[in-house]
């Protein structure tokens, strides 16, 4: 089992949009660490929805974020952060693991 | 009327919290007296004549709920107004509703000479939370401007009397074309679902309601008016809480909650509905969408001391006008398609489940939902030919009932209404109606193209999450329409894909072949 960094969160996410991203003149690159996706229009609800199923998926995961501070949960630096932390990548198992509070 | 609970209210439990809003609990002697103090200024200093209207521009602030009093003070319906909508619709709906008089907070100041651009009117522009509004006088020197300095005193507040067939709000609602249409709503028709809603759940000053409506949603009129007839606690979280209202509701002790069901489709997605996690609530309601049985299913075990309740109701009968009680023994039986019947019409309110011809179908059969009774709004704001075509005196009926487009199935046996669907092109996004009609209006007008269609996609249990749109043309740049579109639609509405096709598939008729386009998308998925 590896653990997953919060780099390697970000650069996942941040290529899933890059489209937008572009499109709205923000290099993926020099993303800063409070860059708001929700305040800033690049996702909304459905897209905070699609965006952890991405990286569960991606990852072979599962996210459960009821310790993340609401106001974080778009916030690229403290989501990326968080994820990694409780997240733990298994290609051989390629189940779902997680360190969180699972039921 | 509608603001006599308020005001009873403000009597008895003066020293109660009326609503904590943006970090601050707001008394309901202190609520008033704000209220109070707005009114007050706008009967003094408002330009005399025109209707009695007054638009509130405000966001989740405590000027908002003062606003919205202050507005039914003077006498006056509430226009709500949104700043996360784009400036053009909010222009639109200023314009459309005819408003003298503008209520503005701090954040939404910032779009105010925008929206005012081009209204061809002079305006009394409030804003509460300025102390200073010189800028702003220079910037509408057109209007009369008017800050905190200029406020005066609650007491010379005159509250007015105003009949109960009088307007309490107008709200706008999605249209076909690209402009959106308001409901009048009278005060006897809020007052009627007051009075059942309160009694039903016997709401007392204890009570603590979420308030996870925006104000241009009129579920949110159930939050304020339901709340403050009793003496309860309105909790407004910000916009973003709402994404994880997890901790909302623990710490805020919350006891009344109302949502769509979406929210508690998101909160189950994000493993924050487990068994008791939310023991204080008492009454979880549900209204907006359809509710899928495994998001009740999870909620009900999550806040195992409430009811749970699914409200069903469009805008123009009035928030919302059946429900139906949620049984974990009994209801999977009752349920269709996996969601959650919309149950009983409200005390007063009549049923009617008819065809093409507008006669009533079989018991058990599916038709069109019609209905009329205390709760029948006034229609179409101005629009004397839309409301004549939704409000309408079936065959052998004397009363004029709100044709609904839903799709229900006729009760029979004891059984409850359960919702079937749409009849036209209408979805609900997070409880938002949205006619795809007004998309693809407004597509057409920033893609120049005339071959486009908007789906509903992806599907979820209760519906849709978005709108994709296609475009017959290969050479336009589709994120720079996306961005075009953020300017024009609200947030939920706006193409969550934009697909570029040669040509759109068509029909026998020559229409565009939506089924197509679904299979198209269902592939893809």
């Amino acid at each position: 089992m590896n653990h997953i960094s919060a780099d390697e969160v970000r650069a996942a996410i941040l290529f899933r949009l890059q489209g937008r991203l572009t499109a709205m003149g923000i290099d993926t690159q020099n993303v800063p660490d409070d860059f708001d996706l929700l305040t800033e229009g690049v996702i909304d609800s459905q897209g905070v929805v699609e965006m952890i199923a991405a990286v569960e998926q991606g990852f072979h995961t599962q996210i459960e974020l009821e310790d993340l501070d609401p106001e974080d949960i778009t916030v690229i630096g403290p989501l990326c952060r968080y994820v990694a932390e409780r997240a733990t990548f298994n290609a051989d198992l390629q189940t779902p693991v997680g360190k969180s509070k699972l039921a | 009327m509608l603001h006599s609970g308020f005001l009873q209210s403000s009597e008895r439990y003066t020293d109660r919290p009326a609503v904590e809003v943006a970090g601050q609990s707001l008394s309901y002697g202190e609520l008033r007296s704000r209220a109070a103090s707005l009114a007050a200024t706008l009967q003094q200093q408002s330009p005399p004549g025109g209707l009695p209207l007054t638009a509130v521009f405000a966001y989740r602030s405590a000027t908002a709920f003062a606003g919205v009093l202050a507005s039914l003070f003077r006498g006056h319906a509430y226009v709500p107004l949104n700043r996360t909508f784009p400036v053009d619709r909010t222009r639109t709906m200023l314009f459309r509703s005819d408003c003298n008089e503008i209520i503005v907070d701090h954040d939404s100041a910032t779009q105010i000479e925008e929206v005012l651009q081009g209204i061809g009117k002079r305006l009394l522009v409030l804003m509460p939370e300025h102390k200073n509004v010189e800028e702003f006088r220079e910037k509408l020197s057109d209007h009369i401007v008017l800050g905190a300095d200029d406020l005066s005193p609650a007491e010379t507040c005159d509250l007015s009397r105003v009949s109960p067939d009088c307007m309490a709000y107008l709200l706008f609602t999605s249209g076909s074309t690209a402009i959106p249409k308001g409901v009048a709503v009278a005060q006897r028709n809020v007052m009627h679902f007051v009075e059942v809603m309160v009694n039903r759940y016997g709401i007392t000053e204890q009570d603590r309601f979420s308030q996870t409506f925006d104000m241009t949603f009129d579920l949110s009129a159930f939050d304020m008016f339901v709340a403050w007839e009793r003496g309860a606690c309105l909790c407004c979280p910000t916009k973003k809480t709402m994404f994880n209202p997890s901790r909302f509701i623990q710490s805020g002790q919350l006891t009344v909650w109302f949502s769509v069901p979406s929210v508690a489709g998101l909160m189950k997605r994000l493993g924050v509905l487990k068994p008791n996690y939310y023991p204080t609530l008492r009454w979880s309601l549900f209204c907006g969408e359809a509710l899928p049985v495994e998001v009740a299913e999870a909620w009900a075990d999550a806040a195992p001391n409430s009811q749970l309740e699914n409200l069903y109701g469009p805008t123009e009968l009035t928030i919302a006008c059946t429900l139906y009680r949620w049984n974990r023994q009994t209801s999977p039986k009752d349920c269709l398609h996996g969601v959650v019947p919309i149950g009983e019409p409200y005390p007063g309110m009549d049923v009617l489940v008819v065809n093409e011809a507008l006669a009533e179908v079989a018991p058990g059969e599916e038709g069109e939902l019609l209905m009329t009774g205390p709760q029948l709004t006034l229609g179409y704001w101005q629009d004397p030919e839309k409301t004549a075509k939704a409000y309408v005196i079936p065959p052998a009926k004397t009363a004029v009932y709100y044709r609904t487009g839903d799709r229900v199935r006729r009760p029979f046996g004891g059984n409850p209404l359960v919702y079937c669907g749409r009849l036209d092109h209408q979805i609900k996004i997070l409880g938002h109606r949205l006619e795809l009609g007004e998309v693809e209006a407004v597509l057409r007008q920033e893609a120049g193209v005339e071959s486009v269609a908007a789906l509903g996609w992806p599907l979820t249990p209760g519906g849709v999450a978005g709108v994709v749109a296609f475009i017959a043309g290969a050479s336009i740049d589709a994120e720079a329409l996306r961005i075009k579109l953020q300017e024009k639609l609200p947030g939920y509405a706006i193409p969550r894909e934009i697909h570029l096709l040669p040509e759109l598939p068509v029909n026998i008729n020559g229409k565009v072949d939506r089924r197509a386009l679904q299979t198209r998308l269902e592939g893809t998925a």
